[in-house]
C-alpha cells in the first residue's frame, strides 16, 4: 500500500487531536499528576485498532502494521507532547522499546513480536539503562550466560537490574541489553518470565502519567530465539542505529511542549488586561516572553522536518542531526515552558493552569535520550571531523551557499547564516590551532554553536525555497520575518560566544585581531530592524492566536 | 440503495474571529474541519450502510484542499469520494451552489437517498439542501435527528416548533439533518485513515459535468451581499438583589423609565 500522504497524516493528527478533546481532559492529567499515576486506560484505548491504534505507527506493514514513516510519527509525538508529555512517553517507550527488533530482528522475530504487539495491544519497554550506565552504555553489568543443552546453547540466563524504564511496571514485552559471552545485545523478556521482577513506579518531578520502574532479574531464563537477530555482540550497534530517528522523537516532544505552554500563555495575555490594555499588545512583555519561542519553535519545526525527510531517505544514520533536533528543540522548548510561567506570573505558578506541569514535563527532554550535554558532546564530535578533513573549509564552503542565497533572496537573513558560518569556521580554526579542544567545556559549547548555526541555516533556506514546514500555522512572509531573526541572533551568538571561549582560555590572543576575524561588527551591523522584525512576528501572533 | 451525502469543508467555527473594520473572516491559521452538521449526517448514512450495504459516495464542491474532508469521509467508512472543482464554481451562492451539487449528483446518476447537513457553520443559511431537492425534483425533509432507512422508504424524526415529527417517505428523497448539543464526531482509527487511501476520489469541472456556466459563480448567483458585519457587542447587563416583590417594583420602574411601559 502508498505510504501516508500529507492529507493522511493530517487526518491521523486530527483523530489524536479529537480522541484527546474527548478522552483526555485537562483535569484528568492534573488527577493522574497528583497521584503520580499512569492513565492505563487511556493507554490501552489509543492502542484499540478501533479507536486510533496509535502503535501500528511502528510496525512495518507485512506485520500487520502502518510502516509509519518518520514525518508521521515524529508530528504524531509533537502532537501527544501537546496533550501530556507523560502520555507521549508511554507511547514513545512502546516505540522505542520495538527499536531492537526493527532494527536488528530476523524475519522471524520481526513477525513473531510484531504481530503480538499490532494485535494484542501490547505495551513494551525498552531497557538499556543501569545504575551506572546511563549516556555511558559501556559500563553495562547485567549479564546474559549460556545454558547449554547437548553441547548447544540454547537459552540464556539474564542476571542484573535496570533503572528508569519508561513503561517499566506496565509492560508486556521488554528488549532488554545486557553483556552476552560475545558481547552487548538484546533480548526480548516477557512480563511473568520467573525471576523477572519490576520494582514500584518512581516519584518523579514531572512526566508522572509516564510509569518509570526499575526491572530486577535473577536468572532469568530466555530461550535462544530470544537474542534479538540471533548473534551475540550487535547490541551497541543496534542502539546507535536508530539514535537519529528516537533522537528527532524527543525533539518533536520538546517543540510540542514547548508550543503548548507558549500558547497557553499568548492566550491568557489576549485576555488579561494591565495598565489599560490587554498584555499581548505590549511590546516589551511579547518580545522578552513570548515572541522569540515562535521563532525557535519554527526554526526547530523546520530542522526536525528537514531531518525527518532525510531519514525517510537514507533510512538510518543522521546521529549529528538527530543530536542537533533534539538538543535544540528541547532546550527550546524547556525554556519556553520557563518563560511561559513567567507571562502568567502568579496564574502561571498554580496547578490551575497547565504551564506549570508543562515545565515539570518538559524538563525530562533534556535529559532523556541523551542528555544535552552528551549531545553537544556527540555534535562537536562529528562536526570536528567534518572540518579538520575539510581543512576548515565545512562551513566556509557553507557560506558561500548562503552568499548565493542571498544574492537571490535578500529577506530570509541568509547574510547573517554566511556571517554566522565563517564566523564559525574560524572559532573552530582557532580551537585547532590552540589546541583548546582540551577543555571539555569548549567541546560542549561548540556543539551548542554549530547546532545553532545548522538550525537556523535550514530554516532560513526553507523559507528561501519559499516552503512553509507541514504543521506551521504562519504564512511564507511570517516565516521569512522569523528566519531573519533567528539569523541574525544565531550569527551573533556564535560570534560573540566564540569570542568569550576563545580569549576564555587562550589570553594570548588580540582581542581586536580576533573580533576582526569573526567579523563581530558585520554581525552587529545586521541587527538594524531586527525590533521591527519582532514586533511584525508579535502582531502575527496576536492576530493567529486572537481570542 | 446508493446513498449520496453532500458534504463541506469549513474553517473551525471555534477559532475564526471576525476583522471588525472589513467584516470578513480572518483565515489566517485557522484549521479547516468538516462541517459538523455534515459529518452527523455522513455517520447517520454509515449506520444505514451497516444495516442495508448500501453504497455510500460521498460529494463535495471546492478547491483541491477540500479533498481532505472527502478522505475523512472515506476513512469513515465512505465508498467513494467525488469533487467538483473549477473556477468557475467560485464566487457562487447557495442557489448556484446547488445547482452545481445536482448536477454532479445526476452525473453520478444513481441516488435513492440524498443526505445533507442542517446547515454549514461558517453561512449558516441552511438553503443548499432544499435547493438541490429542487434543482433535481425530488422531495426533502429538513431538520431531522434520526433517520433509518429499508427498501424503498425512510423514516425519520424532524424537530418543528416546540416538537418533533415522524414523517416516512418514499424514496428518492432528500433529507437534512440536524445534531444533538452534545454531539462528538466520530474520527477515524490511524489504519482506517491509512487505508481510506486507495478508495476512489474523483474531480470533476464544471464540463465534465455538463453544467451550464451561466448559472454557477457570480453570474449564477442571485444573492447579492450588500454587507457583512459583526452584531454589536452587547451592553453589559445591570444585576439587582432584593425580594421578588422589590425586584418587580425596580423592574418596572425602569421599564418605565426607558419607556418600555407606560
Amino acid at each position: 500500500m502508498a505510504k501516508n500522504d500529507l492529507t493522511t497524516r493530517n487526518l491521523m493528527l486530527d483523530s489524536l487531536r479529537q480522541y484527546a478533546k474527548n478522552r483526555i481532559s485537562f483535569n484528568l492529567i492534573r488527577e493522574h499528576d497528583a497521584k503520580n499515576e499512569i492513565p492505563l486506560d487511556i493507554l490501552k484505548e489509543m492502542y484499540d485498532h478501533n479507536v486510533l491504534g496509535v502503535h501500528l505507527l511502528l510496525i512495518p506493514e507485512e506485520y500487520g502494521g502502518l510502516g509509519g514513516q518518520t514525518t508521521e510519527i515524529y508530528r504524531i509525538c509533537e502532537q501527544l507532547a501537546r496533550i501530556d508529555l507523560g502520555i507521549a512517553t508511554g507511547v514513545f517507550a512502546t516505540f522505542l522499546g520495538s527499536d531492537p527488533i526493527n532494527v536488528g530482528g530476523t524475519p522471524e522475530q520481526k513477525a513473531k513480536w510484531f504481530q503480538k504487539i499490532a494485535h494484542e495491544n501490547k505495551l513494551v519497554a525498552y531497557g538499556a539503562t543501569e545504575a551506572d550506565a546511563g549516556s555511558d552504555l559501556v559500563s553495562l553489568r547485567t549479564r546474559a550466560e549460556h545454558v547449554v543443552k547437548d553441547g548447544k546453547v540454547v537459552g540464556y540466563k539474564i542476571t542484573g537490574s535496570k533503572m528508569w524504564i519508561s513503561n517499566g511496571g506496565v509492560a508486556d514485552i521488554y528488549t532488554v541489553l545486557a553483556l552476552a559471552p560475545g558481547g552487548p545485545s538484546w533480548f526480548i523478556v516477557e512480563k511473568g518470565t520467573p525471576g523477572f521482577t519490576q520494582d514500584a513506579h518512581e516519584d518523579k518531578h514531572g512526566i508522572r502519567l509516564s510509569n518509570t520502574a526499575g526491572l530486577a532479574f535473577d536468572e532469568v531464563y530466555v530461550p535462544a530465539e530470544n537474542l534479538i537477530g540471533l548473534k551475540e555482540g550487535q547490541g551497541f550497534l543496534q542502539a546507535q542505529a536508530v539514535f537519529g530517528y528516537t533522537r528527532l522523537m524527543v525533539a518533536a516532544f520538546g517543540l510540542g511542549g514547548g508550543e503548548e505552554a507558549v500558547e497557553t500563555a499568548l492566550t491568557y495575555a489576549q485576555q488579561r488586561i494591565q495598565a489599560g490594555g490587554p498584555l499581548a499588545e505590549k511590546q516589551g512583555f511579547m518580545l522578552k516572553l513570548i515572541t522569540p519561542h515562535y521563532v525557535r519553535f519554527e526554526a526547530a519545526r523546520a530542522y526536525i522536518d528537514w531531518t525527518a525527510k532525510q531519514l525517510e531517505v537514507n533510512n538510518h544514520g543522521l546521529a549529528t542531526e538527530g543530536a542537533i533536533a533534539k538538543l535544540y528543540a528541547t532546550e527550546s522548548g524547556n525554556k519556553a515552558a520557563e518563560d511561559s510561567i513567567q507571562a502568567m506570573g502568579g496564574f502561571g505558578y498554580t496547578k490551575e493552569f497547565a504551564v506549570e506541569k508543562i515545565k515539570r514535563d518538559v524538563k525530562i527532554t533534556c535529559i532523556y535520550e541523551g542528555t544535552s550535554e552528551v549531545l553537544e558532546m556527540t555534535i562537536f564530535r562529528g562536526r570536528w571531523q567534518e572540518h579538520l578533513k575539510s581543512r576548515g573549509q565545512y562551513y566556509l564552503n557553507q557560506a558561500a551557499e548562503f552568499d548565493t542565497i542571498h544574492a537571490q533572496n535578500p529577506n530570509v537573513g541568509a547574510d547573517s547564516v554566511a556571517l554566522g558560518f565563517r564566523a564559525l569556521a574560524r572559532v573552530l580554526e582557532d580551537c585547532r590551532v590552540n589546541k583548546l579542544t582540551r577543555h571539555q567545556y569548549v567541546t560542549f559549547m561548540l556543539g551548542d554553536l554549530i547546532s545553532e548555526m545548522e538550525v537556523a541555516a535550514v530554516f532560513t533556506r526553507q523559507c528561501a525555497n519559499k516552503l512553509v514546514t507541514e504543521g506551521s500555522r504562519f504564512d511564507i512572509a511570517s516565516l521569512s520575518t522569523m528566519a531573519r531573526v533567528n539569523a541574525r541572533q544565531s550569527a551573533f551568538k556564535v560570534a560573540s560566544e566564540g569570542l568569550r571561549l576563545i580569549l576564555g582560555t587562550c589570553p594570548n590572543i588580540n582581542t581586536a585581531e580576533l573580533s576582526q576575524a569573526v567579523n563581530l561588527v558585520g554581525i552587529e551591523d545586521k541587527m538594524r530592524g531586527l525590533i521591527e522584525d519582532m514586533d511584525q512576528v508579535s502582531a502575527k501572533l496576536r492576530e493567529i492566536f486572537k481570542k | 440503495m446508493n446513498i449520496i451525502v453532500c458534504i463541506k469543508q469549513v474553517p473551525d467555527s471555534t477559532q475564526v474571529k471576525v476583522d471588525p473594520k472589513t467584516g470578513t473572516l480572518i483565515r489566517a491559521g485557522v484549521p479547516s474541519i468538516l462541517n459538523p452538521y455534515d459529518h452527523f449526517a455522513l455517520e447517520r448514512a454509515l449506520d444505514i450502510k451497516a444495516k442495508t450495504g448500501a453504497k455510500v459516495t460521498v460529494l463535495s464542491m471546492g478547491p483541491n484542499q477540500a479533498i481532505a474532508v472527502l478522505r475523512l469521509a472515506l476513512a469513515l467508512g465512505a465508498d467513494e469520494g467525488i469533487l467538483l472543482s473549477d473556477r468557475a464554481f467560485a464566487g457562487s451562492d447557495t442557489w448556484a451552489t446547488s445547482y452545481a451539487l445536482a448536477t454532479g449528483i445526476r452525473k453520478i446518476g444513481k441516488y435513492d437517498l440524498i443526505l445533507c447537513g442542517q446547515m454549514a457553520i461558517d453561512g449558516d443559511t441552511a438553503q443548499t439542501g432544499p435547493g438541490i431537492a429542487r434543482h433535481l425534483n425530488i422531495p426533502q425533509i429538513t431538520f431531522c435527528t434520526q433517520i433509518d432507512a429499508s427498501g424503498n422508504q425512510v423514516i425519520v424524526t424532524k424537530l418543528i416548533e416546540g416538537g418533533k415529527q415522524v414523517l416516512q417517505a418514499e424514496l428518492p428523497v432528500l433529507v437534512t439533518m440536524t445534531m444533538p448539543v452534545d454531539y462528538a464526531p466520530k474520527y477515524p482509527s490511524f489504519m482506517a485513515a491509512h487505508k481510506a487511501q486507495e478508495k476512489p476520489v474523483h474531480t470533476w469541472t464544471a464540463a465534465d459535468i455538463g453544467a451550464d456556466l451561466h448559472k454557477l459563480g457570480l453570474e449564477g448567483s442571485p444573492t447579492r451581499v450588500d454587507r457583512i458585519f459583526p452584531p454589536p457587542a452587547r451592553q453589559k447587563g445591570e444585576m439587582f438583589a432584593g425580594s421578588p416583590a422589590e425586584l418587580a417594583n425596580k423592574l418596572v420602574e425602569i421599564l418605565k423609565k426607558e419607556s418600555v411601559v407606560k
